[in-house]
């Protein structure tokens, strides 16, 4: 693996930022957006509630839900959409023409994926702490190993879009907006996993975002974080990602046996 | 002189797109060498098998059988390293048009290496000898075709790599510009020894650049020599008379020794055989013909190419 060939990588997707607004407002209007509306909402249905603590309780959990969702969106968004912008851009055989290399394209796009997750959160979190008073911090250093699964899940999500793009062309491509859809009633993210109608739970379970917000939830109510349920959750991401990469890179192989010029 | 680039038995078999479908083969069996600081022109008709050869010999469409070697190391198991060193220019390709010209530039210097400082000082040669210099902050969008197709020569240059894959670089270029890009390519070759392989549907050029010309058809190699002996392999001259008296009977002549003739106006266009043009003229006199203009060409590359499309001009 070669650091110039990631550098240039990491160019390619940062330059874009002086002068889209698209790629800006999927890292900052969105989000923010969405802190404005699910902020309000909570409040309006904790105003509702005679018990004031557990009104707070459920804004600062449907505020923390949203950050760790859009941790979840923006790691999934960077991968899958690095590739089709490639596509949109006729650009795939000019890169892949080159010496990068597949995991040089894998490593920077994880790259990229920590540091304009990392520009939304900084954006996001004072913004939730200014409007609403809730302090992401409070979660202590548990918001990196919160912060780790979440993206860890974003990467997987990206990679298999990636990967059915790859092997099934851009006519798939729609797959890169609704893939994460599906995993968002399934991952208790605003409401606990006790909710979710009996039948549901066996597959929440088998999602390791789920572990990940149930133990966010514990945590903010003063509980603790159960040990199982963390490595539950990374064992599960770590399954996937594998899986993940290794579907990944048989579609890229699927796709040189048909050409990359059918992306053109 | 020894070969940058030795092609052996290359073959591209796509699967039936359905079920129960004919599998297509698009390049088959196909042998070639590229000899260092030479330019080599593959040319063929559409769908010959030129875009499929050039995708195999960068790596973005595996090969069904074959090898492919560059500079002595076997491609597929070589491939970054090899391609630190080849490079690909195509009129058909484009850049993120998001990005301005320097970026995109700058990107492509440092996948392959190259450091600021020597991009900086290429790029302005580069791109002020193809007359863009002062496009080099408008992003690619704000860009006309021909000045994307020079930008995308200056890529392929940039990193000062040992083999070339130019696919059509002239294609969208006015003429000044093309004989400009010609030109542009015959220096890099003087300077830095650099191989060319080239692909063109223009002739004259293909004959002007290459010292070899590889003819593909339906995916196979049908020819393979300088664009001069394919010419000549012909014998087929073009001869117009502006015929003066007796338009008909040059007609009849053409007709009875079973030659091609196309009359347009006064003009008659006659294939011939270079060897029997003196006797056809001598005859043409005996019979009382008088012409006022004459003009013999003798076979070009592009007649050869024509021949072997089988389409007549």
């Amino acid at each position: 693996m070669k650091l110039h060939r990631i550098k240039a990588l990491c160019y390619r997707h940062l330059y874009p930022l002086r002068r889209d607004f698209d790629l800006l407002s999927d890292m900052i209007y969105w989000p923010l957006i969405d802190t404005l509306l699910w902020g309000v909402t909570g409040q309006w249905l904790s105003s509702a509630s005679e018990d004031p603590g557990s009104a707070q309780l459920l804004i600062v959990s449907i505020l923390l839900g949203l950050i760790f969702w859009n941790v979840i969106w923006r790691s999934q968004a960077e991968v899958s959409r690095n590739l089709m912008d490639e596509i949109w851009n006729n650009n795939l055989i000019n890169l892949f023409s080159t010496p990068l290399r597949v995991d040089e394209w894998v490593t920077s796009v994880l790259l990229l994926s920590v540091i304009k997750t990392a520009i939304t959160m900084i954006l996001l979190v004072p913004a939730i702490f200014f409007l609403y008073t809730v302090n992401v911090f409070e979660l202590g250093w548990w918001i990196p190993v919160f912060f780790l699964s979440t993206t860890m899940t974003g990467w997987w999500l990206g990679f298999i879009s990636a990967g059915i793009v790859l092997r099934y062309g851009p006519k798939a491509q729609t797959v890169i907006w609704t893939l994460p859809g599906i995993l968002l009633p399934f991952s208790a993210i605003y409401f606990p996993l006790s909710q979710l109608p009996a039948v549901i739970q066996p597959i929440s379970r088998m999602i390791p975002t789920t572990y990940i917000f149930e133990s966010m939830r514990a945590l903010i109510q003063g509980g603790e974080v159960d040990p199982l349920y963390l490595t539950v959750s990374f064992a599960l991401n770590i399954a996937f990602l594998s899986f993940a990469f290794w579907f990944f890179v048989k579609s890229f192989r699927y796709s040189t046996k048909l050409g990359l010029g059918r992306f053109n | 002189m020894k070969n940058v680039l030795e092609v052996t038995g290359l073959t591209k078999i796509y699967p039936a797109e359905k079920k129960g479908g004919t599998p297509f083969t698009a390049v088959n069996d196909i042998s070639f060498a590229l000899e260092e600081g030479k330019i080599l022109g593959l040319l063929g008709p559409n769908g010959a098998g030129k875009s499929t050869t050039i995708s195999m010999l960068l790596g973005n469409l595996s090969a069904t059988e074959g090898s492919i070697s560059y500079f002595g190391q076997d491609f597929y198991t070589n491939k970054s390293e090899v391609l630190n060193h080849v490079t690909f220019a195509s009129t058909y390709i484009k850049m993120p048009w998001r990005l301005t010209v320097m970026e995109n530039l700058r990107i492509y210097a440092y996948l392959y290496g190259v450091s600021e400082n020597t991009f900086k000082t290429r790029a302005r040669k580069f791109l002020s000898f193809f007359g863009v210099w002062n496009q080099r902050d408008k992003t690619m969008n704000n860009l006309s075709a021909g000045q994307i197709t020079r930008i995308m020569l200056a890529k392929a240059f940039i990193p000062h790599p040992k083999v070339v894959l130019l696919d059509e670089p002239t294609a969208s270029l006015d003429p000044d510009i093309a004989h400009q890009v010609r030109d542009f390519v015959r220096m890099q070759q003087a300077e830095y020894n650099t191989s060319i392989l080239y692909t063109s549907h223009n002739m004259d050029e293909v004959a002007d650049l290459c010292e070899r010309v590889l003819f593909l058809k339906e995916g196979t190699i049908v020819a393979n020599d300088t664009p001069e002996t394919l010419a000549r392999s012909l014998n087929t001259a073009r001869m117009t008379l502006r015929i003066e008296d007796g338009l008909k009977r040059v007609q009849r002549f053409c007709k009875e020794q079973a030659l091609e003739v196309v009359v347009t106006h006064r003009d008659a266009h006659i294939q011939i055989d270079e060897q029997k043009v003196a006797d056809f003229l001598m005859l043409l006199a005996s019979e009382g013909i008088t012409y006022s203009q004459i003009s013999i060409d003798a076979p070009t590359l592009e007649d050869y190419f024509l021949s072997l499309s089988e389409i007549k001009k």
